[in-house]
This record gives structure tokens, C-alpha cells and sequence, in this order.
């Protein structure tokens, strides 16, 4: 469902957002999936050349039936847009502030990923220190689960940290360092929560697995351990919310306002003992679905606590998330409180949306990116009358597919584990007027002359929400609208040159 | 004569590290190879995690592909990855060099890289004919992770290039070799620019100006922007043994160097890196020293320059003051015999790794330094912090990574090396050569300016 071009009225707003809500009621929560088709599918030479086994990873969506291959391995000898099993971990318990991150093996480990993602901090800032235990070569042929005891028994010392997650690396898989017992003889030597996180970084072909071992480390050690001074039957988490550049902080008024009390974001702008008694909420609500369903699953199995699929990106999903809540509260004056912020709110920001929408219709967008966001922009973008027509993500598993499935309209391109040359011919081929992926695609779409907007780790403004999605709107302006694409042969057309 | 006081970090952990490990300086080394390409034999954070730090710095696109190890090459060895990884490289991307980098995994696990390539390119030679899997060379660097730190990597990748790729020397070319170490493409330019107006011709080992610094010009080319512009050739690489010396600028960068010399006879020298007027002026003498040439007035004038830009700001804003300087240990020890030039202080220098080299050519900068000099070594950057609270300096010089904590500190910090992502253009600005001089001191002058004058006071302060 599309908002109609030019000025708004609330009224009229009001009645289209209702009406998507009356045909798809619940459509955010939990569905069980299958893959479909996946075997058959083959992308066709005309649209992309690539090797034989990787056709099948692309799809363009057609009915009901359309999903690409994935989860598979990447092919040895690509550049990949992948990440490790570790990464994966990483990002996901990165936000945790008060506590240290020590990675347990070579140096790389820890300085390529320390204060790398834009997660803000509300108060402390230990989360954006890198620490190692930089394992040497002696350790290697010795082992290093002492150096390990050490470390974290110094560590403590110098910090006196909330917490201690220890996160393995290849390495420690391969010379078999015990990482759990290590956790539990520090734990009781400095009396700190000490978390080992078993993310060897081969241990699987993509990230995904780091994000489930994150939240199993999460959930083994952490979640459960503590308690709410004073518990209320609104209490809520909001699961795979990392607040990146503030995110959760545009979302967390909402909520306020209609008499949600947010526990715990799980894990952005969070504290070790905030994650520790997140068992105590009557709902939890998921933001990012790619990194963490699993754990709102486990909650949910572990402590009854029932979860609803959320989406902060766009007016609608946004609108529906919050009515979403509501409903599941069961209280009349919460679902009154909720309908009248969703109708100021859009009346709030409706000019300036459509101040963007103007000069953004009919533009077209390719969306390639790690998680969540290859189908949860969609209808943002559509709000913004701009068309799809690419989407993927590097480790997206069948469910995810799924979504994206329901999500696009024909003829959409969607691909997984794309690599760079890929991208680049598909990005040549589509020639999109945008598109939102990460710091390693930038410059690629950039020096192709496809205007680039961050959505991941890197960005600087908050797009959830009604407040985000004018930053959002604002920022896609910002990429498409620049003048530099009107001095440069745009989009790879009309200027011939001899192979660099 | 200022007293130099070595200090090791009294730590088991490493905090906030100052240096990653040997692969990645492998992989900035292959980068500045025309149509070269590294392929990482290790897990994808290996490749993903280094792009991703040279997109932040550089701010181009850079091209690592990864054998993609996972839990079954771990048991059984990484010698299909590695095979299939050469090929489907060797197809798609049709590279003039591909150099295979170790991690810490294949080092482990023990796979015999030199092996799995002969076997590969024997399966390249069925598929794709004799002539064109001859003419892609696949280079082994072995770069354990766990060994030393990045600037290891680099060192054992350029001299891996050079080994497998110099051929018996025929007659002399005339030419200098320049290795440049992990300087900025706007370096290895001023470096190119010297060797223009001395009228040699240089073998850059190897070039990135143009591979991390390339034009905005989409065109309909298959292969760009893969293969951007620049780079050294595998041709100009194999002549190196034909060079009538070679030159490493940096204090980690010199075992390519040694071995032409030990092979081949050609003269090398190493470092200290042109920064700063004396180490500019003994950058002269040895290229002088290699081809009987002499100095032009051009650069004589560039000297000048910087000459009169010191005299103009030395005395007046910068006399006395001192300085934290910290990262690479030879781009950090360039710049504190550049400060003491200044008459400032390098008070505090700290690097991430322990070397000889850089503890001698610091030990000879102290001497030139009007107070005593701490030489942190096998440091972190939390060392260094800790140290300046106890005992502050007016300025830091390093990179991007110390931002936080010299905010915090509230002393103002100029940006040099890698990684800078947080300033424009830092990657495109020389340090090195007089003009590098300049570019620094105009710096650091701007930023003592704009952090110990009252700006309202302005004229008066001239």
C-alpha cells in the first residue's frame, strides 16, 4: 500500500493506515517458513554472467514461488561481501556497555573490529575499547588458556567491568584452548560475570551462526541472573535493537508516551545488569529479525515471555508496530493513547515527508546488506515513492528469503552472498538511482557512479521511526539529489574508455 | 641532548591496539600491483575486516578475495579452498598477479601453500591453455597472524614478491627501487615527484597511489573498478635485480632490499623515511649515491621553501612545545626528528611493535631533542593514554584511532598515517619530501593556532 503523492491529510493518512492494518492484521508476527522452489531456480545469463553453481543464488520474485538459494558456502576465490562467524558475535553483544570485550586470539582479531559500529552510548563508554589477548606464537605451540586467566584477572583489575566477554577466534578452536573452564575460574577468582562466546570464526559459512552463539552466550550467562527493582505488567525488551546512531532513541519515546515501560533494548545503549533481568518482561518485541528471533524464541521457551515481530523503518511499519504493542497489552486507553501519537506524529512530520517524496518519486533503489533491512525498507522506501528493484543480503537464511518474498513485488531482483564483481555487474546492468548497503560497497557503487546511502554500522543519523524516517528521507535525498551526479557520466553510460 | 628511555608495556593484555596483523600488510602490498590481486587463505573476517578498514581510510574500493575457510578445512586442510580459490580467480578475474596470503588458520592447520599452488596451476593450465596460466603469477606469502604485527606482513610480502619474481640480472636499467612501506598514496606521488625532478626512474615495491586513489569515471569496462589505474607491473617487479640500488624508506621495510642486495648485488639502503628536512636530505644522498646525479635547483628550491616556512613559524608558535607521536614505527620516528627540527619535543613516542631498527633510529633522534624522549615499544594506545595523564604534552601526532582519548585529555591531535577516517583527504596529502615539510607544518602550526590563540586577538598575535 502506497501514501498518496503530494500533500497529506491527516485524515486521509489516517484512514489509508488503517485500512493496511484491516487487510493484514498481525502481519508482523511470527511466521513459520519454508523454502520454496529454491532448487529450480536459475538466473538467467541475459541478467547477470556468473559462475554455474552461484545462478542459483539469484531469483527475480515472481508469485509465490521465488526464492533464491542460500546459506550455502561461499565460493573459494571470490571477494566476498561476508563476514566471519566471530564478526557476527561481535556486533551483536558489541553494544553492551559497561562491559569489556576481550577477543582471545591474534592481534587482528581484536584492532580490525574495535569501535566499529555506530552504536551510541547513553553513559559508559568501555563498549568502544578494543582489548586482546594477542596470541603469540609461543601460545600457540603452548596453548593460551593461561595468558587467557591472566588477562581477565588484569583486566578486572584495571576496569572493574560489569561484565567480561571473552569471544574465541579461529585460533582457540584450532589449538583447543578451553574457553568455558577459563570463564569459570576467572568468574570465581574476580567474582565479574565472565562470558565465553564460542564464535571460532570458521565455524560456519556466514555470520549468522556468530549472531545465535552472541545470544546463547547472552542467554546461558546473563539473562535470568538478576532482577527489576519495580516490576510493572508494561514492562518490554526490545530485541535486536543495537542503537545504532541513536535508533532505539527515537523509539523509546513512542513507547513512553503510550505507557510501555522499554526494560532492556537487547543490545543497544543496554547495561550487563539490564540484559541480566530482561527474563522479567511480559513482552518482547523484535527489531532486528535476522540476529535475533532465535533469542526471542529462547526467552519465549525459557520464560513464557511472548514476542512480536517489529519493524521502526517507515511510517507504516512503524504505525503498525506500535498498534501492535497495544493490542497485545489489551488495554482501551493504551490503544486510544497509541492511534492519537501514530495520528500527531504523522501529521507532524506529513509536510516534510512529502517535500521528499516529491523530488524522490519513481527513483529506484538496489538494497544489498547484512540482515533485516532487505526487506524491512522496503515499504519505507515505497513511502517515499521510490521502487525496489534489488534486494539481498550477504547470509541471509530461508526465512529471511521468505520475508524479503512476501515483502517485494514482482520482478524484483534478489540475490544472495552476492560478491563484489557481481554487485558491480548487476549495479552496471539495473543501474539504480540508489543503493543502501555498507561501508565495504560504498566506494564500489561510488566509482560505478550510483549514488550510496549507509545504512549499517557506519551511518551517523537515526532512521527508526517517525522522527528517523524524516532523517532517512532527508539522507536518501541527500545521496540521489547530489549534484555531483549531474558533472559525472552518470551511471556508466555514454562515456566509452579502454580497459583500465 | 635529550636522555631516551626505552619502556615495555607492563601488561599480559593488549588496549586499544596500535598495530593488527601480518596479513593485512600483505594485502596493502599486493594492492599497489597493477592487475594484482591478494587472495587471503583464511576466514572471511580475514579479507571482510581489512576492506573494511581501507574503505574508511582511503576511501576507494579495494578488491581481497578469501579462500573462505570453514569447520571442514579446519579438520581436513584448506587445500581445496586454496586450489578452487586460485582458479575461480585466475577465470573471473584474469589478474596479471594474484599474491596468496597465510592467516593464522592455514599457518595452523599447516597447508603446504607452495604445493596447492603448483597443483592449481597445473589445473589452470588444462582449463584455460599454457600460455594464459602462464601469464598469471601466484605468489605464496606466508604471513602467520600470530607472529609480530602488520608491518611484519608487509615486509614479508614485498620481499615474497621480489624472491619469486626478480630474474638473474642481464644488464643495469638505470633504475632506483623504491620500497615505500605503508605510506599514503599521496607520498608514494611526492616520491615519484622527487625522482622526476632528479630525472631516475624508480621502481616503486609497490605502488598504491593510483590503486587507492583513483578517478570518478564510470565507464562501460568490464573490469573496472577492479583493476583501477597505476599500480607496479610484474614486469617492472622482475626487473628490480636490474636496479642500481635500492632504497627502503621505512624502518620495518628493508628484507626485499637485502635480498636483492645478498642475490643480486644491488646496493640497498634503509630508511630513515623522508620526513622532515634532514631525513629528505639524506633521501637525496642516497639516490645521488646510486646514479651519480646531481641535486636539482628544482629541489634545492623545494628545500627552501620549507626552510623559509620554518623560519617564518618555528620561533614565534612552535619553539618548545611537546609532542606525543604514536602508530608506525617508522612514519613516528620521521616525524619526531622533524619536530626536534622544529624545536619542539617528541616527549612520548609509542609504537606497537618491538624493533631494533626503530629503537637505534630513535635512540639517534633523541640526541637531537632538547628534552628527554620516552620510547614506548610493544605499546598500546591505552599505554600512551596513561602516560599522558600523568604527564600531558601541548600536542599528539598519530592517527584517527587516538581521537577519543585525546579528546578526552583535551590535547589537540593532528592526524598522520593510518588509518586517518575521520579528516578528508588526509590519504591524498604528502608528509614526506620538503613538501611533506610543509604540508606538516602547516598542520601543526594551524592547530596550535587554533588551540593556544586567542582568535579575536588576531592581528596583534602575528
Amino acid at each position: 500500500m502506497m501514501l498518496s503523492t503530494g500533500s497529506y491529510s491527516s485524515k486521509c493518512m489516517q484512514k489509508e493506515m488503517g485500512h493496511i492494518q484491516n487487510n493484514k492484521p498481525f502481519n508482523n508476527l511470527f511466521l513459520h517458513n519454508k523454502t520454496a522452489g529454491a532448487d529450480e531456480i536459475q538466473i538467467d545469463d541475459s541478467i547477470i554472467k556468473t559462475l554455474g553453481e552461484r545462478k542459483k543464488h539469484m531469483c527475480i520474485k515472481k508469485g509465490n514461488d521465488s526464492s533464491p538459494a542460500c546459506n550455502k558456502a561461499s565460493i573459494p576465490g571470490t571477494v566476498t561481501q561476508r563476514s566471519c562467524v566471530y564478526g557476527g558475535a561481535r556486533v551483536v553483544l558489541m553494544p553492551v556497555t559497561d562491559a569489556i570485550h576481550l577477543v582471545h586470539g591474534p592481534i587482528g582479531c581484536a584492532a580490525c573490529t574495535w569501535d566499529i559500529r555506530g552504536s551510541r552510548s547513553s553513559d559508559d563508554d568501555l563498549y568502544k575499547s578494543g582489548f586482546s589477548t594477542n596470541l603469540e606464537e609461543k601460545d600457540i605451540v603452548f596453548g593460551g588458556e593461561n595468558k587467557l586467566l591472566e588477562t581477565i584477572i588484569e583486566l578486572n583489575k584495571l576496569y572493574n567491568p560489569a561484565a567480561i566477554f571473552v569471544y574465541s577466534t579461529c585460533v582457540v578452536g584450532l589449538i583447543g584452548d578451553d574457553l568455558k573452564s577459563v570463564a569459570k575460574k576467572a568468574s570465581e577468582l574476580t567474582k565479574c560475570r565472565v562470558i565465553p562466546v564460542q564464535s571460532e570464526g570458521f565455524r560456519a559459512v556466514n555470520k549468522s551462526l556468530g549472531h545465535q552463539l552472541a545470544c546463547d552466550a547472552m542467554l546461558d550467562y546473563l539473562i535470568g541472573s538478576g532482577e527489576v527493582k519495580n516490576p510493572s505488567k508494561y514492562d518490554m525488551n526490545i530485541v535486536g535493537e543495537f542503537n545504532v546512531a541513536g535508533d532505539l532513541w527515537d523509539i523509546k519515546p513512542l513507547f513512553k508516551n503510550i505507557g510501555v515501560n522499554v526494560l532492556c533494548a537487547i543490545t543497544g545503549d543496554s547495561k550487563v545488569e539490564d540484559i541480566a533481568a530482561a527474563h522479567m518482561a511480559k513482552l518482547n518485541v523484535v527489531q532486528c529479525q535476522k540476529s535475533s528471533n532465535y533469542l526471542a524464541a529462547r526467552m519465549e521457551e525459557k520464560y513464557g515471555i511472548p514476542f512480536l515481530k517489529v519493524n521502526f523503518f517507515g511510517i507504516e511499519e512503524t504505525s503498525n508496530s506500535l498498534r501492535n504493542v497495544a493490542k497485545f497489552f489489551h488495554d482501551p486507553g493504551m490503544i486510544k493513547k497509541t492511534e492519537k501519537l501514530i495520528e500527531s506524529e504523522i501529521w507532524r512530520i506529513r509536510a516534510e515527508i512529502s517535500k521528499y517524496r516529491e523530488k524522490l518519486t519513481g527513483k529506484k533503489v538496489a538494497v544489498y546488506v547484512g540482515g533485516n533491512k532487505a526487506w524491512s525498507l522496503i515499504r519505507a522506501f515505497e513511502e517515499l515513492g521510490m521502487e525496489v528493484i534489488m534486494t539481498g543480503t550477504q547470509n541471509g537464511l530461508p526465512e529471511d528469503y521468505e520475508r524479503i518474498r512476501e515483502t517485494v513485488k514482482d520482478g524484483t531482483l534478489v540475490v544472495d552472498d552476492a560478491n563484489s564483481m557481481e554487485l558491480a555487474r548487476l549495479l552496471k546492468k539495473y543501474k539504480p538511482d540508489l543503493i543502501v548497503s555498507g561501508a565495504k560497497e560504498k566506494y564500489l557503487s561510488l566509482k560505478l557512479g550510483i549514488p550510496f546511502c549507509d545504512f549499517n554500522h557506519d551511518r551517523i543519523s537515526s532512521f527508526a521511526g517517525f522522527q528517523g524516517f524524516i532523517n532517512f528521507a532527508k539522507e536518501v535525498d541527500r545521496a540521489v539529489s547530489s549534484p555531483v551526479w549531474n558533472l559525472t557520466p552518470k551511471k556508466c553510460s555514454g562515456v566509452k574508455e579502454n580497459a583500465g | 641532548m635529550g636522555e631516551c628511555n626505552v619502556i615495555k608495556k607492563d601488561r599480559n593484555s593488549v588496549i586499544n591496539p596500535l598495530v593488527t596483523c601480518q596479513p593485512m600488510g600483505a594485502m596493502y602490498a599486493v594492492a599497489g600491483i597493477r592487475r594484482g590481486l591478494p587472495l587471503v587463505h583464511g576466514s572471511q573476517g580475514c579479507s571482510t575486516f581489512v576492506r573494511y578498514s581501507f574503505s574508511r581510510h582511503f576511501r576507494e574500493p579495494s578488491e581481497i578475495a578469501v579462500t573462505s575457510l570453514h569447520e571442514d578445512a579446519a579438520v581436513f586442510g584448506g587445500r581445496r579452498n586454496l586450489i578452487s580459490g586460485l582458479g575461480n580467480l585466475a577465470v573471473r578475474f584474469k589478474p596479471d598477479l594474484i599474491g596468496a596470503i597465510s592467516t593464522c588458520s592455514s599457518e595452523i592447520i599447516g597447508d603446504d601453500m607452495v604445493g596447492f599452488i603448483k597443483i592449481a596451476k597445473e589445473e589452470m593450465t588444462q582449463k584455460m591453455g599454457e600460455k594464459e596460466a602462464e601469464s598469471i603469477k601466484i605468489i605464496p606469502i606466508s604471513t602467520p597472524s600470530f607472529v609480530d604485527s602488520h608491518f611484519r606482513g608487509y615486509d614479508n610480502a614485498i620481499k615474497a614478491l621480489v624472491d619469486n619474481l626478480a630474474e638473474e640480472p642481464t644488464e643495469s636499467n638505470n633504475k632506483v627501487n623504491i620500497i615505500p612501506g605503508m605510506v599514503n598514496p599521496g607520498d608514494t606521488r611526492e616520491i615519484k615527484h622527487i625522482l622526476a625532478l632528479m630525472g631516475i626512474e624508480g621502481i616503486i615495491l609497490t605502488d598504491i597511489s593510483d590503486t587507492f586513489d583513483s578517478p570518478l569515471r564510470p565507464s562501460a569496462t568490464e573490469f573496472r573498478p577492479f583493476y583501477p589505474k597505476g599500480g607496479t607491473t610484474v614486469g617492472e617487479i622482475s626487473d628490480s635485480s636490474n636496479s642500481l640500488g635500492s632504497i627502503s624508506l621505512c624502518n620495518y621495510s628493508g628484507s626485499a632490499a637485502k635480498s636483492l642486495e645478498k642475490k643480486y648485488d644491488v646496493p640497498s639502503s634503509l630508511g630513515p623515511i623522508p620526513i622532515g628536512v634532514q631525513n629528505t636530505d639524506q633521501f637525496l644522498r642516497n639516490l645521488k649515491k646510486y646514479t651519480d646525479l646531481e641535486i636539482p635547483e628544482a629541489l634545492l628550491d623545494e628545500r627552501g621553501l620549507l626552510m623559509d616556512s620554518m623560519a617564518d613559524l618555528v620561533s614565534r608558535y612552535l619553539f618548545g612545545r611537546t609532542v606525543a607521536i604514536y602508530g608506525d614505527p617508522a612514519i613516528s620516528a620521521g616525524i619526531a626528528r622533524f619536530v626536534c627540527e622544529l624545536g619542539m619535543v617528541p616527549s612520548v613516542v609509542c609504537t606497537g611493535v618491538e624493533s631494533k631498527e626503530f629503537e637505534e633510529e630513535m635512540k639517534k633522534v633523541s640526541k637531537e631533542s632538547d628534552g628527554p624522549v620516552d620510547m614506548l615499544v610493544g605499546s598500546d594506545l591505552r599505554a600512551l593514554e596513561t602516560r599522558l595523564q600523568e604527564e600531558p604534552v601541548d600536542l599528539m601526532i598519530g592517527h584517527s584511532d587516538g581521537r577519543l582519548f585525546a579528546k578526552n585529555l583535551e590535547i589537540p591531535l593532528i592526524r598522520v598515517g593510518y588509518p586517518v577516517y575521520d579528516r578528508a583527504g588526509y590519504h591524498r596529502v604528502p608528509i614526506v619530501g620538503y613538501n611533506g615539510g610543509i604540508n606538516l607544518i602547516d598542520r601543526i602550526t594551524n592547530t596550535v593556532f587554533e588551540n593556544f590563540y586567542d582568535a579575536e586577538h588576531w592581528k596583534l598575535q602575528q
